[in-house]
């Protein structure tokens, strides 16, 4: 248990680094919205008493604001964690494997979520041998979840090849930086 | 046992094999061809008259055509001398005339001459404006080319590749020299692998508009555009059927990458191998009968051929641990492919049976994605070399290599075809 706190405040550091870096930004709001909107609605007709009222709905306002924030690090957690490759290789890590087991670790707990593997690649070699080991990393990623118990239909995967490089450069740990799959998770 | 005895002299066998071909030379960018010398002048303008050349005047572009196509060595003179173009053996020399014309046009005439009778041999005139003089000087240095070489010339092809504009991978299209040149997508995600169709009226390419790698055409013309074999979520790797227009391209199902054959026409995709490894980098060869590609079906990508049906696959290149893109030559005789060793991408080229390598570019950044010339003389493709990606053309062996491009970041080049009539021209002359 506390290994994972441990791992839930690693997480948010990462977050924290990576802020800046991220692009696509999670859809989150509309579910949120939804919800308050139907429980306001029916406490006003379940109980017109305006000051007791008043407290429940500051309570379940809270109590969603904390459920959404939940949802939100979960979220980010996903998006911020990537599991690399070696050079040419499509299969997965003792590490990749332990991160995998967290990441359908949260995809159970949290069944609105659907992702999407992205597979990447390093610099070096052609654009077109690069595409087809981006479809076999994301692929191996999704197998792992599979097995996992995550269903399929829940996960889908892209190959960007070469062309989507997390750091630029050509240094080896660039490269190693870039030889990864990554996640972007979308909410039901 | 049996097998195992086998396998062992399989393995003797091939070592055998290695030790032969690692002792064959590596020649690096020496001319074995034989250029013919041919004297260039200045153009005469009509006196009194400013011409407001756009990029370069009349001589200067059929020096660079005659420089570029790999068969001549231009002997450049203020006017005619025939004593410098008889030391050069200069048998021919090419000069013109330029002079105004109605609605802002010109009259230009290009004239080849015999240097020492001074007769004429060719003479062509154009009523252009400036802008396409350009292009009637490409026109008559292909003339030029068929009259004295017996061959079409490539200065009226053209060429496709990617460009970065603001930060996004474009696809452009161009003359072959770089100039005149057009972006061709407009799209906020990034397009690649641009090849052309069997006109060269449309350009098929990769998109990752819909956040996936798919096949699209564009007609460079009108601007329509369509997406390509829509059953496959993610396609990539485009090469056209020199004879038939069909693609044949990569796709990823289920995390394999596998080679497909689509009519773009009527969308029909039909699958060509069934391999559990990677297949991609298709090619076709010349009369379509054989698909080069990449498998790495061994543990490393090495190119492979078969038939055009997906039967009798055979592999070809067995040196080195990363052999990519192979491209076959016009003139059918050779191969030119990639190569990655110790993480630098170079240029070779062999015959169709991966014998007699010849490494054609060495110690100069990366080069990659070679791409041949309708005629099979020349090879463009991509380097690093000056610190940012250019497209740079060279000739077949690997010399007279020259940039096109210079800023930003381009790559991927893709030789256009023979414009349409010259395509039946040489179907004939080949039968």
């Amino acid at each position: 248990m506390k290994s994972i706190y441990g791992i839930l405040i690693a997480g948010c550091v990462v977050i924290g680094l990576t802020a800046c870096a991220k692009k696509q930004e999670p859809v989150v709001e509309p579910v949120v919205q939804e919800t308050p909107v139907e429980e306001v609605a029916q406490v006003n007709t379940v109980n017109e008493d305006s000051l007791a009222a008043l407290e429940r709905d500051r309570l379940e306002a809270e109590r969603l604001e904390a459920a959404r924030r939940r949802l939100q690090e979960m979220m980010d957690r996903l998006m911020s964690e990537d599991v690399y490759f070696d050079f040419d290789r499509s299969e997965l890590t003792a590490e990749a494997k332990e991160l995998l087991g967290q990441v359908g670790a949260i995809l159970n707990q949290e069944p609105r979520f659907t992702i999407t593997v992205e597979g990447h690649t390093d610099a070096r070699g052609t654009e077109d041998y690069n595409m087809t080991l981006g479809g076999l990393r994301s692929t191996k990623v999704k197998d792992f979840l599979s097995a996992y118990g995550i269903a399929s239909e829940r996960m889908e995967t892209i190959s960007y090849g070469k062309e989507k490089p997390k750091v630029d450069g050509n240094s080896e740990s660039a490269y190693a930086q870039n030889r990864r799959a990554n996640f972007r998770v979308n909410v039901k | 046992m049996n097998k195992l005895l086998t396998f062992i002299f399989s393995l003797f066998i091939a070592t055998q094999v290695f030790a032969a071909i690692d002792t064959i030379a590596v020649d690096v960018g020496i001319s074995v061809f034989k250029t013919m010398p041919i004297g260039v002048v200045p153009f005469s303008e009509s006196s009194g008259e400013a011409f407001d050349w756009p990029d370069e005047k009349a001589h200067e572009v059929i020096e660079r055509d005659l420089n570029l196509s790999g068969r001549f060595d231009v002997i450049s003179s203020e006017k005619f001398d025939l004593v410098k173009f008889s030391r050069a053996r200069a048998k021919f020399y090419i000069t013109g005339r330029v002079e105004k014309a109605l609605n802002n046009k010109i009259k230009i005439s290009f004239y080849l001459y015999a240097t020492q009778s001074k007769n004429l041999v060719l003479g062509e005139t154009f009523t252009v404006s400036l802008i396409d003089s350009r292009q009637a000087a490409h026109e008559f240095v292909d003339k030029v080319i068929f009259q004295l070489w017996g061959v079409h010339g490539v200065a009226s092809t053209k060429l496709v590749w990617v460009s970065k504009i603001d930060g996004v991978k474009q696809v452009v299209v161009a003359d072959y020299d770089g100039f005149h040149r057009r972006q061709l997508t407009f799209d906020s995600t990034i397009s690649m692998m641009p090849v052309w169709s069997q006109n060269n009226e449309r350009v098929i390419f990769v998109s990752f508009r819909n956040n996936k790698p798919q096949l699209y055409i564009k007609d460079i013309a009108t601007g329509t555009q369509k997406r390509l074999f829509k059953n496959l979520e993610q396609s990539f790797s485009p090469a056209v059927n020199p004879n038939t227009g069909e693609v044949v391209f990569s796709a990823i199902i289920d995390g394999r990458t596998d080679l497909y054959v689509g009519d773009y026409e009527t969308q029909k995709v039909r699958r060509l191998s069934f391999l559990k490894s990677s297949q991609t980098s298709p090619s076709w060869s010349p009369n379509s009968a054989e698909i080069l590609f990449t498998s790495d079906r061994g543990g490393t990508p090495q190119i492979y051929v078969m038939n055009s049906d997906g039967t009798d696959m055979r592999r070809m290149t067995f040196m080195g641990r990363y052999n990519e893109r192979a491209s076959w030559a016009p003139t059918g005789d050779r191969i030119v492919y990639t190569s990655m060793d110790e993480g630098k991408m170079n240029i070779y080229t062999c015959a169709i049976d991966g014998s007699d390598i010849v490494q054609l570019t060495s110690s100069a950044g990366n080069n990659e994605r070679p791409s041949w010339s309708p005629d099979g003389m020349l090879i463009t493709f991509s380097s690093d070399r000056t610190g940012t990606h250019q497209i740079y053309i060279m000739r077949r062996d690997g010399s007279n290599v020259t940039r096109i491009t210079k800023g930003g970041e381009n790559t991927a080049p893709t030789w256009s075809w023979y414009p349409v009539h010259k395509q039946t021209k040489n179907k004939e002359g080949r039968e």
